[in-house]
This record gives structure tokens, C-alpha cells and sequence, in this order.
């Protein structure tokens, strides 16, 4: 593999990470397969990129991406908690929902960015940057996110958010409003899935109605590849676990790529290294010596 | 202390499985009472203390604590007067959080949780000094995961987490009925221990007739959504096991039965 692919590879794994703890915080703190991540990845691409080819500074346009995320889970969220919807269901249709928007959005199926100013443009244009300041703007971002999060998930209300995924009747028998915290988790952590898209965009230069498809997967390939390898017996653990997966998935996927495999077979091996690590567990159980009667 | 006013509770109204679980129920409890609970299968036990906790609506009927009517107040809005400890040793503690993780969230019960750090130094204090009184040597494992403890030492730890910020009203379902024989006995005296030390108000539903008369210092009996009985003070010194299967009996025009009732 060339340097160069090592680098762009590397630079995409920081950015899809972003998102990967997105979905880290609904899968595994809130115990919640959130569907919705489908649709907020590609929003945040598209308000970024219609915003910054409208003219608008690409730093507050990635600030809109993250709340309109932030909506898009909380509007999840309140279909599920208040309307009693399934958590799939729910997510499912701010995800169809979105889709539209998106397009309403965009005005188009894709924007390109070429020539306009992002945040990497800008970022490389400081000194000494020009060379790596799109992997070190993703490294930062990666780091201080990954830091507030772990951060959060320490304070009075992220342990009552990681009780409400746990043991939702005994953190609501202690005073917790778990529809509210659920509301909340699913509002980070589609902020955070549409920071990403804004990100990724601004890095491909262009936003594409399609790019989120499969996202959710993807999510969940990493965070599981990443507590595989790294661990979670500690929160800090945990966040870097799944940090570090966003990034190793996207080199597997390099280097898949590498050896011949087509594109398009991307989203079947995603798939499949899901599947196995959901069965894992069971299969090990069942092939597992019998216990013996005492 | 608590006031329980014509408090009526049925399930799936209106149709074919419509089941009156609460009977119109009045009841009145004094601060520092301990009253025990007893009743058949389906009584409506487990009922009158979630109706209490604002586990689900009522029909109709008012719920008062310490002179505020709480009755249509959500069951997390409650908090702030109760705590509970359940049959199942699993649904008390969060598995997946630490010992200290899950005694912090407790000893917040009923504030609001902010953005700040959950654990300081000298809440890792006061957590090994509680521990300590249980005996059990949790107090040198305050990063273990609640989920590597045994089912009695999760009781223990819910018990106490219930118990170390006072609350006005404290409410038991079985919560010794999941445990081997010694380890229920600990518990029990724990909870003896704890609501003698601190004057709780306390609910505590048993199937065991013995506990039922020992503890505390008053029995009521359910029996199909409704109170039949309540024995306390004088009367309830000399009044014996098969004294109070006897009393059911004339009062209910039924056998007592449950799975699980223990006339020892
Ligand atoms: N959520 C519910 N939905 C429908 N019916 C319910 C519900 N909870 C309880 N019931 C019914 O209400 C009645 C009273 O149940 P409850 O659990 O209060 O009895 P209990 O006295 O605690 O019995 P046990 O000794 O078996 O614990 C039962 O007939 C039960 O089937
Ligand atoms: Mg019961």
C-alpha cells in the first residue's frame, strides 16, 4: 500500500470514528439499535456542503450539521418514548423521513465542493499544515471529543444515562427521568454521527443523498472490532476501544480493497464480520465441552 | 405519614382480562411504623406498593406522603419520598456499573443529576465506611463491576443503597425470598438493623407467616385487592400462626394458599 493510501485511509478512519462513537453511545450505553444514523450521516453532509457552497463559513456550517443531528435523534427519540413506537421503528422512519429532507436539503442528489473553503482548507492553510493538517485536524477533533465524551459518561448525568441502557426501572425508581436521558443520548449521538458526515464530506469534497447507506452497520462493525481488540472494562477503555475500531475498520477495508475485492462487496463483508461477532458468543456455548450432570 | 385513600387500580379495563388488582384501599401509616404485608398469589401486594410508587396510573383514589398528594405524580418524580428494594436481586443495581457507580446514583436519588463528576474522593469514604457495616467485604471492592457479585450481596448492596440516604417511606417486595435460607436471614437482619437505627417508615410484603409476625409492629393481610386485616399493638403480641390462618380464613371465607408460604 502507498503512503499516500495509508494516509487518506488513516485520515477517513478519524472521521467514520467520530461517527462510531455516535453509535457506540445509543448500541451499547443506551442499549438502543438506532437506525436513525442512516439518515444523520448524510444530513450533516448535506447541510454542510449546501451551506458552505451557499457562501457560509464551513466551521459554523459543521456546528448547524451537528445540531440538525442532534434534532434528527431527538426526534427519534420522541417517537420512541412518548409514542411508544419500537426503537427500530422509530428509527427507521426519521431515517425514510430524513431521506427526503436530505434531497430538500441539497436541492440535488449530490454537491460538489471543489474549490470552496472547508475546514481543511482552512486548517491547511496555517503554518507548517499543509502536508498532514487534514490528519491532524481529525486526530484533534477525534481526541477532544473522545475526551468530553469520556468525560460525560463520568458525570451525575452520564451515569444515570449508562444506568437507563442497563436497568432502566431501578435509575427511574432512584429519580431518573430515563425519557429524558433516552431522548438525550439519541441527540449526541446523532449530533455526533452528523458531525461526521460533515466531516467526511468536507473531506471528499462532495455530499452524496446515497452516503449514509449501510452506516449504521458500518457503526457497528467498529465498535464491536474495537471492544474486541482493546477491551471495555473501564468507560475510558471503552471510548478508545471504539475509537481505534472506526479506524482499524476502515484500514481492513483498505486493504480488502487492496487485495481485489470490488466496491460494491464492501457493505456484504461489513455485514458479515457483524453477523459473526453476534454469533460468536453462541457458538462458542454450543461447541463448548457438555457439562456434565452432577 | 402516608395516606392511601379509595384507591382503586384495575388492569386491562373493559376487556375480556379486566382484573381488579386494588379494591378501593384505604390505609393509613404513621412515621417510624413498620408494617408487614401478607396475602395469597394475585392478592395485590406487589400492586398497592407500585401504586404507591407511581409505577403505573390509578383508577381513581388519592396517594398521600408527608401532607403532598402524589397521585399523579410519575414514579421518578416520586423518588424523592421512596426507595425500593425488589424480589429479584438483579433489578435493584445497575450490572454493568461499578459498586461506587451504583451507590452514587443512589445516594443522589431524587435530585437532579448534574454535569459534574459523580464520584469525589470523599464520597469513596463514606461508601467503604456503609459497605463496612454489611459484613461483607465489599467495602475493598468499590471499582468491581456489580454484576461478579452473588445475588445475596447485590440485595445487601441494593438494602443499602436504599437505606443510606433516609427516605420517608421505604417499600420491600420479597426481598428476601430469592435468597438461600442464611444469606435471607442476614438480609433480614439488616433490614431489621437499619429501619430499628434510622425510624424508617417501612412496607415489607413476606410470604413468611413467622416474619410476618415478628418483624415490624404491625401486620396487614390482602386478599383480593383488599385489606382484611390489620393486627398491631396489643393484639398482635399474642396472636399466633394458626391464629392468623384463622382469622383469614373467617374474613376472606378462603383458604389461605400460596406457592411459596413458610408456617415456620
Ligand atoms: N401489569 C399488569 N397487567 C395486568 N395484570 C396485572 C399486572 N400486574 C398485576 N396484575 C394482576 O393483578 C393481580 C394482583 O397482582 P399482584 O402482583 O399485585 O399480586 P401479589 O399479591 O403481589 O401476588 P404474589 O404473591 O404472587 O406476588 C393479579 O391477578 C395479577 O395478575
Ligand atoms: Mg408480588
Amino acid at each position: 500500500m502507498s503512503s499516500l493510501v495509508v494516509l487518506g485511509t488513516t485520515e477517513q478512519g478519524l472521521m467514520y470514528a467520530i461517527m462510531v462513537l455516535g453509535v457506540y453511545l445509543t448500541f451499547r450505553i443506551l442499549n438502543y439499535a438506532d437506525l436513525t444514523v442512516d439518515g444523520s450521516f448524510t444530513l450533516g453532509a448535506a447541510t454542510a456542503a449546501t451551506l458552505i457552497t451557499s457562501g457560509y463559513n464551513p466551521w459554523f456550517a459543521t456546528g448547524v450539521a451537528f445540531i440538525l443531528g442532534c434534532l434528527a435523534g431527538s426526534f427519534t427519540g420522541i417517537l420512541h418514548t412518548k409514542f411508544k413506537i419500537t426503537p427500530l421503528l422509530s428509527g427507521i422512519l426519521t431515517m425514510t423521513a430524513l431521506y427526503s429532507i436530505n434531497l430538500r436539503v441539497m436541492g440535488k442528489a449530490n454537491i460538489s465542493l471543489l474549490r470552496e473553503r472547508t475546514i481543511f482548507s482552512d486548517f491547511e492553510s496555517l503554518p507548517y499544515m499543509q502536508e498532514y493538517g487534514v490528519l491532524i485536524l481529525a486526530f484533534l477533533t477525534v481526541v477532544i471529543i473522545g475526551f468530553f465524551i469520556y468525560l460525560f459518561l463520568e458525570t451525575e448525568f452520564g451515569l444515570a444515562l449508562r444506568a437507563t441502557g442497563d436497568n432502566e426501572l431501578m435509575i427511574r425508581s432512584l429519580g431518573v427521568n430515563t425519557d429524558l436521558m433516552k431522548i438525550t443520548g439519541l441527540a449526541l449521538s446523532n449530533g455526533l454521527v452528523a458531525f461526521a458526515g460533515s466531516y467526511v464530506a468536507q473531506n471528499q469534497l462532495f455530499a452524496d443523498i446515497s452516503m449514509g447507506i449501510g452506516m449504521i452497520i458500518i457503526g457497528l462493525a467498529s465498535v464491536i472490532i474495537g471492544e474486541v481488540l482493546i477491551g471495555t472494562r473501564t468507560i475510558a477503555k471503552a471510548v478508545l476501544a471504539v475509537l481505534c475500531g472506526g479506524v482499524i475498520y476502515r484500514g481492513i477495508i483498505a486493504i480488502v480493497l487492496q487485495l481485489g475485492l470490488v466496491a460494491t462487496d464492501l457493505k456484504l463483508i461489513t455485514a458479515l464480520i457483524v453477523i459473526l461477532a453476534l454469533i460468536t458468543p453462541q457458538l462458542r456455548s454450543k461447541f463448548s465441552r457438555p457439562l456434565k450432570n452432577v | 405519614m402516608l395516606n392511601v385513600q379509595n384507591l382503586v387500580k384495575i388492569f386491562n379495563k373493559g376487556s375480556v382480562n379486566e382484573k381488579t388488582a386494588l379494591d378501593n384501599i384505604s390505609f393509613n401509616l404513621n412515621k417510624g411504623e413498620f408494617v408487614t404485608i401478607i396475602g395469597s398469589n394475585g392478592a395485590g401486594k406487589s400492586s398497592f406498593l407500585n401504586a404507591i410508587a407511581g409505577n403505573f396510573p390509578t383508577d381513581s383514589g388519592t396517594v398521600i406522603i408527608s401532607d403532598k398528594n402524589v397521585t399523579t405524580l410519575p414514579q421518578y418524580e416520586r423518588a424523592k419520598y421512596i426507595s425500593r428494594v425488589y424480589q429479584d436481586p438483579m433489578s435493584g443495581t445497575a450490572a454493568s456499573m461499578t459498586i461506587e457507580e451504583n451507590l452514587v446514583m443512589a445516594l443522589r436519588r431524587g435530585e437532579k443529576r448534574r454535569l459534574k463528576l459523580a464520584i469525589r474522593n470523599k464520597d469513596k469514604d463514606f461508601f467503604r465506611q456503609e459497605l463496612r457495616k454489611l459484613g461483607l467485604g465489599l467495602e475493598d471492592r468499590l471499582t468491581t463491576k456489580v454484576s461478579l457479585l452473588s445475588g445475596g450481596q447485590r440485595q445487601a448492596l441494593t438494602l443499602l443503597m436504599a437505606t443510606f440516604k433516609e427516605p420517608e417511606l421505604l417499600l420491600l417486595d420479597e426481598h428476601t425470598a430469592a435468597l438461600d435460607p442464611k444469606t435471607a436471614e442476614k438480609v433480614l437482619q439488616l433490614t431489621c438493623d437499619v429501619t430499628r437505627d434510622s425510624n424508617l417508615t417501612t412496607l415489607m410484603i413476606t410470604h413468611n407467616l413467622d416474619q410476618a409476625l415478628n418483624v415490624g409492629d404491625r401486620t396487614i393481610m390482602m386478599h383480593e385487592g383488599r385489606i382484611i386485616l390489620d393486627i398491631h399493638g396489643e393484639q398482635r403480641k399474642t396472636v399466633t400462626i394458626n391464629d392468623l390462618l384463622k382469622m383469614f380464613e373467617n374474613a376472606s371465607g378462603t383458604q389461605f394458599h400460596t406457592d411459596r408460604a413458610l408456617f415456620a
